[in-house]
């Protein structure tokens, strides 16, 4: 330990031990002399070695190679501008790419103590849910000692008078706010102590963004009565935009979830145990020094005494496993069902968005690496001196490569920015919520720095070995790198290809079903708490009274709006291969309304409670090619295949994988039923008359209308959206490639003049001079389109589930990728290799 | 009678060795070795002041201002109480290894 301290030391005051030492060496040579001893050496060179035992000469050499690496860059500003935007580019991607899956996953929400928040799901061995009952919640709040405190978030559409579409709103507990440590901008946030009960005054905190939407950012709004679903609340403040709450669907207000009976007329959420009921999410604050897996356990046990008083809707060996709850990743999720959730489908994206942001730095760097190798045939001579006086190629390597780092350096500031920018962009576009905050942190910059530092390996070791060693196989290199560079984008051209291909095929072709013509009402009657005979009467004078619209084709309903969010998915076993299947509950005229052909048996008939049909897809899997009159099993019940449906993918439109089946819709779907209706013209001009003819049946529920038409282009804006950000990756790194391509041609042209010369006067033809300067390309071309088509098709299997149908191998998508890509190389091998024919044979002659 | 070189890893412990008996310039302690050792050993500079830097550094020896006997400013060495403990067990090492060498030496 003293001994860093007296290093540390010798750093500090290096002059004046360095002046000692030279002190002691001079008193060394008088006193030498006087006794007539031979002369001291270099005396420069003693006094270095003996700096030596002080170990910072790396220090001093570092600092040296950094202010001549420095003076290098500044005498070559085309070079080094070049050199930083090629690296910017390459490295700004990444930084975007990992800025998101910072916000995402590694950094903590802005709420106190994020870390001891954890988010609860429930889980059986056959069944899991991300929600969980109200009550279920409230028994573990009362009899949790592992957990200080219990937060539930519910979400809920809410009707406010002036606005056509529905509000988000966030049932929360009234401990929200105070336990996530959040202040309001104005008025007062929720608190336990007033708000916390179902008798206390309505009220509703705004979020910043709606209280200027819709307010005009009022400033005297706190205190005002506003109505919600037509029942009055009182304004008590705006929560600030920075605040991110639990929830990453942005929502237009908060309301104590004590009142959300007040609110939704006829809910039923505080004692409705079910899991068809709309639950909701839970969170729990950790006491301190616990760890998560205790208070599991302990819901575990409690869970298994309220499974005694509630044998249908506890499960048996319930246990409810926990997320960290203060991550933006283990916000969303809403998926019930049975069988095994499905394992996260983030990663493998995340995994190929990162493979391909890296393809893009690796073509970046193939491009400088040959610019820094076709700089070292220029620098041959500054090497030559440099090791005629003495220099060792270690130390060579180390100047050289020191001129790498201060690039990358450079260029990994230069991303920073370039990715924030970017990832701004992208954000603002994807419309994410306010408290996601894109500026770089601390995780950013270092990753910024350590990916510059991994691009100047890439890109700056191995020319600095070769022009350090003063190696001639520069050519050899750089048809490497250029190989290199042609695999990279080829990967990329052909993934976005692949996007442009599907989201074409998802436009153009009928995805199963017709949606153009096609209105949903979502009267959300379960949240009323209807029951199922009040459902059915309800549903019923709906159906007739949209039947009485002119312009009316049909009308049906089914438990999942098409294109909509809600997802009812089983897990089945069929031939050993475990399928996810969408179930639908339908009522018979729904094949018509959906215009889903019915291909094989017969359509479901009012009275076929135990029937069921399913599509096409879903009857290949089965072995026996017809499996018309077998029975399916679906949780307790065995259904019997009476018919074959066309295959619509209805929600996972994406999806390859996603097969269906429909089942009449028995009393206990009634309530969450909704109604579609397809119109003979257009149906934009319906919208208002079905809006209010569904009003007018009940004025306490508060329907939601929907053009399906318009769920599905806002699908298609993702897929757009990925097509655009991937093809201009694409479409820049193929361009990087070429310019590489350009260069390589251009030197060997200009270094190989005379034999040109020499060539046509020997009477080549014109083919036969291109040759010459392109032959060298034949190999990395044919050597790095073969690796990057095999790369593209390893990789796009992630894409599988996002390709709308088409095969991650669609030959369109390949041979119209690789006929671009051929196309833009061959004009960049040839458009320099022109100057060869523009060779004078005397001229290069005589040149010597 | 031909100078040799010094064993490399010995000059250290020779220097703290010279140095046990009081202070002294780095010439002065070249000099000591060279006539103690009847001037078979020569320490050249560019080992000692290596060696030097390295004992300073590890804090065996401190330094300070003297006058030479030239009249010159010069640094002393001295012995600092860590570099008597390394002194001692560094030559309790060598006696160890020396008197193994010479019983091999002496019955094979």
């Amino acid at each position: 330990m003293n001994e860093w301290i007296r290093r540390l030391q010798y750093l500090l005051h290096r002059r004046r031990f360095d002046q000692e030492l030279r002190n002691d060496l001079e008193f060394h040579r008088e006193m030498a002399a006087k006794d007539g001893g031979k002369p001291l050496g270099n005396m420069l060179l003693l006094r270095e070695e003996a700096r030596d035992a002080w170990g910072w000469t790396w220090m001093e050499q570092l600092s040296q190679d950094l202010r001549y690496a420095a003076r290098q860059l500044r005498r070559s500003p085309g070079f080094t501008l070049a050199a930083i935007v090629m690296l910017a580019l390459g490295i700004g991607v990444n930084v975007a790419a990992f800025g998101f899956f910072n916000l995402m996953v590694l950094r903590p929400l802005a709420v106190r103590s994020p870390d001891t928040l954890l988010r609860f799901k429930r889980r059986a061995p056959q069944s899991y849910a991300s929600q969980i009952p109200y009550p279920e919640m409230t028994f573990f709040r009362q009899y949790s000692k592992t957990l200080s405190a219990v937060l539930a978030v519910m979400d809920a559409k809410l009707a406010i008078e002036g606005e056509p579409k529905p509000l988000t709103g966030d049932f929360v507990t009234a401990n929200f706010f105070s336990e996530l440590g959040a202040k309001p901008m104005l008025g007062r946030v929720l608190d336990a102590a007033e708000d916390g009960a179902a008798d206390s005054t309505p009220v509703v905190v705004l979020s910043e963004g709606f209280w200027q939407r819709h307010f005009g950012a009022d400033p005297g709004i706190a205190g005002k009565t506003i109505r919600l679903n037509d029942r009055p609340a009182v304004v008590i403040g705006v929560a600030s935009q920075a605040f991110s709450g639990l929830s990453m669907d942005n929502p237009d207000l908060w309301l104590p979830i004590d009142q959300q009976p007040y609110f939704v007329t006829g809910s039923h959420l505080f004692t409705d145990f079910s899991v068809e009921a709309h639950g909701i999410t839970m969170f729990g604050r950790l006491q301190t020094g616990l760890r998560a897996g205790t208070a599991e356990n302990e819901l575990r046990s409690l869970a298994a005494v309220l499974h005694q008083q509630h044998p249908a809707d506890i499960w048996e060996k319930e246990s409810l496993p926990s997320s960290a709850g203060g991550y933006a990743k283990n916000l969303g999720g809403g998926r019930h069902g049975t069988g095994t959730e499905q394992s996260d489908e983030g990663y493998p994206l995340m995994a190929l968005v990162a493979s391909l942001t890296l393809l893009i730095l690796a073509v970046a760097c193939g491009n400088l690496g040959s610019l820094l190798l076709a700089r070292g045939v220029a620098r041959e001579r500054e090497m030559a001196i440099r090791k005629a006086v003495g220099a060792g190629s270690g130390r060579l390597i180390r100047q050289l490569f020191t001129e790498s780092v201060l690039l990358a350096l450079h260029g990994a500031i230069a991303g920073l920015a370039l990715g924030y920018v970017v990832l701004r962009g992208m954000m603002v576009m994807a419309k994410t919520p306010a408290w996601l905050n894109p500026v770089p942190d601390w995780r950013m910059v270092l990753f910024a720095i350590g990916i510059g530092f991994a691009a100047a390996i890439m890109f700056g070791l191995t020319p600095a070995l070769q022009v350090a060693r003063q190696r001639h196989g520069a050519t050899r290199m750089r048809q490497v790198l250029i190989g290199a560079q042609i695999a990279a984008s080829c990967v990329l051209v052909i993934v976005s290809a692949l996007l442009v291909r599907a989201l074409e095929h998802a436009v153009t072709t009928n995805p199963g079903f017709e949606y153009q013509q096609v209105v949903s009402i979502d009267p959300g009657l379960a949240a009323h708490g209807y029951s199922a005979s009040g459902a059915r009467t309800y549903l019923n004078t709906l159906q007739s009274r949209l039947h009485d619209l002119p312009g009316v084709e049909s009308v049906s309903m089914t438990s999942s709006t098409p294109l909509g969010n809600r997802k009812v998915v089983t897990g089945a076993d069929i031939a050993g291969r475990s399928l996810d299947v969408h179930m639908y509950a339908i009522d018979p005229e729904f094949f018509g309304t959906m215009k889903i052909p019915l291909l094989e048996g017969r359509n479901l008939t009012r009275s076929d409670t135990r029937a069921v049909v399913i599509s096409k897809s879903f009857a290949q899997q089965w072995p026996e090619r017809d499996p018309l009159g077998r029975p399916f099993q679906m949780g307790d019940a065995s259904y019997t295949i009476v018919g074959i449906a066309g295959s619509a993918r209805l929600v996972a439109l994406q999806d390859p994988d996603a097969v269906e089946a429909y089942y009449l819709a028995g009393d206990a779907d009634l309530p969450s039923m909704v109604v579609l209706l397809r119109t003979a013209g257009p149906p934009e001009g319906l919208v208002p008359f079905v809006a209010s003819v569904a009003k007018s049946i009940d004025p306490k529920v508060f329907p939601d209308v929907q053009l399906v038409k318009s769920s599905f282009s806002r699908r298609m804006e993702g897929a757009e959206y990925a097509a655009i950000s991937v093809s201009v990756l694409g479409f820049v790194a193929l361009l990087l490639a070429c310019l590489g391509i350009v260069g390589l041609v251009a030197y060997s042209v200009s270094h190989r003049t005379k034999e040109i010369g020499i060539r046509m006067a020997l009477g080549a033809s014109s083919a036969q001079v291109l040759s010459v300067v392109v032959r060298q390309l034949a190999l990395p071309i044919l050597a790095g389109s073969l690796a990057g088509v095999t790369g593209a098709a390893a990789l796009s299997q992630l894409l599988r589930r996002e390709l709308y149908g088409i095969s991650y191998l669609d030959p369109i998508a390949y041979l119209g990728a690789i006929g671009v890509f051929v196309a833009m190389i061959g004009v960049a091998a040839l458009l320099p290799a022109r100057r060869a024919l523009r060779v004078d044979p005397l001229r290069s002659l005589r040149y010597e | 009678m031909p100078k040799t070189e010094m064993p490399s890893g010995a000059l250290v412990l020779l220097i703290l060795r010279v140095l046990r008996s009081g202070t002294l310039h780095g010439y002065a302690i070249a000099q000591r070795i060279h006539t103690l050792s009847s001037e078979v050993l020569q320490v050249e500079e560019g080992a000692l002041y290596p060696a030097l830097q390295k004992i300073l550094l590890k804090g065996w020896v401190t330094s300070e201002w003297g006058i030479s006997e030239t009249n010159r400013k010069v640094r002393f060495y001295r012995l600092t109480p860590a570099g008597r403990k390394q002194l001692e067990n560094e030559l309790s090492d060598y006696e160890r290894a020396h008197s193994a060498i010479r019983s091999v030496l002496r019955t094979a």
